[in-house]
């Protein structure tokens, strides 16, 4: 009886400490909500307190004024096109790499590998003047193709394990129906490996879409901006308008908030998958 | 069966745009990016060879480097070691726990996937000297510090701020790998340890994170490369400043390359920041010993 007690108190203990945390991570990201609907002159005078009346305009002074409109726009050409071929690529070399027999695969697998440890700034340079003499600068494929092959080393380590993971038997009597391989896998691996697919898009999208770096650097058109470059425009050293910086904060982070609601039940699983059996 | 999956052309076709991609945007802009290193090399003229003159620079006259170093070594070792412990605290915490295990998990992975860019912008402003903490910490009477612009100590406040900023942000995805780790342990083990008498820390001990050790090097590589990547925070956050003093390896390099547009010289700081990130992974790897467990 006495232990049963003893039990439940650290249980207790344990949700009171999981939901200050919780606290913590949330209250600066509802935070950001509050102050995107006040003006400055109270935002200054208060800053913690709720609004007074909800200033929706400076969702549309920054959706306008700010640009956030064509930017929003450029990053999600950028985004779906980047994941979509990124997964097409990453799960054809994936195939070959987990499913597949021949002699090199462990050598070509650590090859892509490798591209995990590789920070970015090491290529940013030779990339942007072979870009801009092929004219890939200020054009959204220039960020297109590094985005895709930036992620494409996750992408094959996760869809590798989920390759592997797949039974024999299937492929052997889709064999014995007289399957070629490619039939073999857009038929059967694919739609076998949908959870690694997701979780690969997911990972790529969250990464491509928050990207500052390359974006930065690579475009310097205001209307070929993505949105984390368009936002570094708000504080400016003359004026900040820090309401509408926060509004246009908002409108940054939402598409990422409901792609993660969508998918985020397949992450744990798909991180699983790929890392056990990978 | 095996004549299919020997298919050679099939192998060639799948493997082609992976492989082109990769050698064309990663492999061979390292090379040259190793080779500008060597060189004299701005955006006016074509680059020319001047041997290790940008390596004693770097080394002898850049006082900023030596803070960009020091500010992303320390970086580097705060948050390898914060995310190495919070991040399997939490997912045992997590995993040990019955109701709402998916909502606390689903909380601390959140901010991992928002925009660093966008997440720095609110940082920034939460520690201006006269608005966000300050205003709350002087409603008590405490006259708080200039978060973010403080110069004093050998590791300066601001790499504080900004270093606890960067755990707040991505401890979730330590704890999503543990979790991950953590969810493919057969029940049964803790099953016949409960059995035998032993109490959930004990058995947190002796099985959880012993058969969690694979997960550590890969979240502690990804981590610590991570930490050497890290540029979004800091450049919404300071962009380097007061007076240089929060400058990583990576800002420098921004601010080398493309606001004075000395790309040989930004280059030797990208090679550093390679070589940084190879000997961490050699050593991670090197020092965690993967032992393979029947799970």
């Amino acid at each position: 009886m006495k232990k049963r007690g003893k039990v439940k108190a650290s249980t207790v203990l344990i949700y009171i400490f999981l939901i200050l945390l919780a606290i913590l991570f949330l209250v600066p990201l509802a935070w950001i909500v509050f102050v995107s609907l006040k003006d400055d002159k109270t935002l200054f005078i208060s800053p913690w307190a709720m609004p007074d009346r909800l200033r929706f305009e400076n969702y549309t002074f920054a959706w306008t004024a700010g640009k956030l409109g064509i930017a929003t726009l450029n990053s999600a050409i950028v985004c779906v096109s980047s994941v979509l071929l990124c997964m097409l690529i990453g799960s054809m070399a994936a195939f070959a790499i987990g499913r597949m027999k021949w002699k090199l695969s462990g050598l070509v697998m650590t090859y892509f590998l490798t591209g995990m440890m590789i920070p970015v700034h090491c290529i940013l340079i030779p990339l942007f003047t072979r870009f801009s003499a092929m004219h890939l600068t200020n054009n959204l494929w220039g960020l297109i193709i590094p985005y895709v092959t930036l992620s494409l080393p996750i992408t094959i380590f996760i869809m590798t394990g989920f390759f592997k993971g797949l039974p024999n038997e299937l492929f052997e009597a889709a064999c014995i129906d007289g399957c070629s391989i490619y039939k073999c896998f857009t038929v059967i691996a694919l739609p076998l490996a949908k959870t690694g697919l997701m979780v690969t898009g997911l990972l790529t999208f969250v990464a491509n879409w928050n990207e500052l770096l390359l974006a930065m650097v690579f475009i310097s058109d205001d209307t070929k901006k993505t949105l984390p470059v368009a936002l570094s425009k708000f504080v400016g050293p003359y004026n900040t308008n820090y309401s509408q910086m926060f509004a246009a904060i908002v409108i940054a982070i939402i598409p990422t908030i409901i792609a993660y609601c969508c998918f985020s039940n397949h992450i744990v699983e798909g991180l699983t998958q790929g890392a056990i059996k990978g | 069966m095996d004549k299919l999956l020997r298919n050679k052309m099939a192998i060639i076709l799948f493997l082609a745009p992976a492989l082109l991609l990769f050698t064309f945007v990663l492999f061979i802009p390292i090379c040259q990016s190793v080779y500008y290193s060597f060189c004299d090399y701005n955006a006016m003229t074509a680059p020319k060879f001047i041997g290790l003159k940008n390596y004693i620079n770097l080394f002898t006259t850049d006082r900023t480097m030596k803070i960009a170093l020091k500010n992303s070594l320390f970086f580097l070792i705060f948050s390898v070691v914060s995310q190495f412990l919070s991040g399997i605290f939490l997912a045992v915490l997590v995993t040990n726990i019955k109701m709402g295990r998916n909502f606390f998990k689903n909380v601390y992975y959140l901010p991992c996937i928002l925009s660093s860019a966008a997440l720095g912008l609110l940082w920034m402003f939460i520690f201006t000297p006269k608005m966000g903490i300050n205003q709350i910490l002087a409603q008590f009477g405490i006259q708080g510090p200039l978060w973010l612009m403080d110069t004093k100590g050998f590791i300066i406040l601001p790499m504080w701020v900004i270093a606890f900023v960067c755990l707040w942000q991505y401890v979730g995805q330590s704890m999503m790998l543990y979790i991950a780790q953590i969810s493919g342990i057969n029940g049964s083990l803790y099953e016949s340890a409960y059995l035998d008498g032993c109490s959930k820390p004990k058995a947190c001990w002796h099985i959880t994170l012993p058969l969690i050790k694979p997960m550590m090097a890969t979240a502690i590589s990804l981590n610590a490369i991570g930490s050497l990547k890290f540029f979004d925070l800091i450049f919404n956050m300071t962009e380097g400043g007061p007076n240089k003093m929060t400058n990583v390896l990576a800002t420098h390099l921004y601010e080398q390359g493309f606001k004075f547009f000395k790309y040989g010289y930004a280059s030797a700081i990208g090679v550093i920041l390679l070589i940084l990130c190879l000997i961490v992974t050699f050593i991670v790897n090197k020092f965690i010993k993967i032992d393979n467990y029947e799970m």
